[in-house]
């Protein structure tokens, strides 16, 4: 049986049920916002690669030698 | 493809934030209660309101995710007005006919040519294994294409993973798709259907006919 300082201790000392879950909300959120830098950063390299393509800087094209 | 990979990335964003969000309530229930921290359990039986936002959040974010779904599938179905070239990709057991038919006056034949798998004792320094094929289907670059996909035998499949199309390839139907080639190189495809006992001993696995599409301008 839990003695009554564990009671006071238990009584007193509980998780904020709002806190936890807007907390990870927030890291949910960020943790996304992260993944989403990646896609918009991978995006733009994807648009730089057809832009040099389309205006001839670059070429997938292996010369003959 | 750039669509599908954009439309992944989206989906993601999701995956990660409930990812995070329920591993951490998770890992923060089970410090919370541990019994050594925690030792005289709490009884609790109901929480409407905690019930009604747990049902309503979850059947939002399907909805988020459903927008950009949709927009996508509508717009990979959309015919294509006036593609550039229309090729027949023909399934048989186990290689692949292909016919040009746009620019043949009526009383010529299509340019048709039938496309093997290279056998693995054939192929030279640098081919793919069960990639390469003897005759390539060329297609032009940059413009929009046209492939009608059909079966001359039983159910085949018709697929370009790097350009995000497949397309079953059903005996006695004309199932199409459109393409459009970005940039000139080399693609490889596969076949993504077996049927027949024959298909799994020259397979060795699930794909088993193979093909190409090489874009040049």
């Amino acid at each position: 049986m839990a003695g009554p300082h564990q009671v006071a201790r238990a009584a007193h000392k509980g998780p904020s049920v709002v806190k936890e879950i807007v907390y990870g909300i927030t890291l949910g959120i960020s943790a996304g916002l992260l993944w989403k830098m990646h896609h918009w950063n991978h995006q733009r390299r994807t648009k730089e690669f057809y832009d040099l393509l389309e205006r001839g800087e670059i070429s997938v094209v292996v010369e003959d030698e | 493809m750039q669509g599908i990979i954009d439309l992944h990335h989206d989906i993601f964003f999701f995956l990660i934030l409930i990812l995070v969000f329920v591993s951490r309530i998770l890992v923060r229930a089970l410090w919370h209660f541990h019994y050594q921290k925690n030792p005289i359990p709490q009884r609790i039986v109901h929480g409407t309101t905690i019930e009604i936002l747990r049902t309503i959040f979850p059947s939002i974010i399907p909805m988020f995710i459903a927008i950009p779904s949709f927009a996508l599938l509508y717009s990979m179905d959309e015919v294509v007005v006036d593609p550039a070239i229309t090729i027949k990709a023909i399934g048989h057991q186990w290689y692949r006919t292909y016919e040009y038919s746009d620019y043949n006056s009526s009383d010529e034949q299509s340019l048709t040519f039938d496309s093997y798998t290279i056998p693995e004792d054939d192929l030279e320094l640098g081919q793919s294994r069960l990639l390469e094929v003897d005759n390539r289907v060329v297609v032009p670059a940059k413009t929009h294409l046209r492939i009608l996909v059909t079966s001359a035998d039983v159910p085949h499949s018709w697929a370009v993973p790097s350009l995000g199309v497949k397309c079953d390839a059903v005996p006695g139907r004309l199932n199409q798709i459109s393409i459009s080639v970005q940039r000139e190189g080399v693609y490889y495809g596969e076949g993504s259907l077996t049927y027949g006992f024959q298909a799994w001993r020259e397979a060795k696995g699930l794909d088993f006919t193979y093909d190409q599409i090489s874009g040049q301008q």
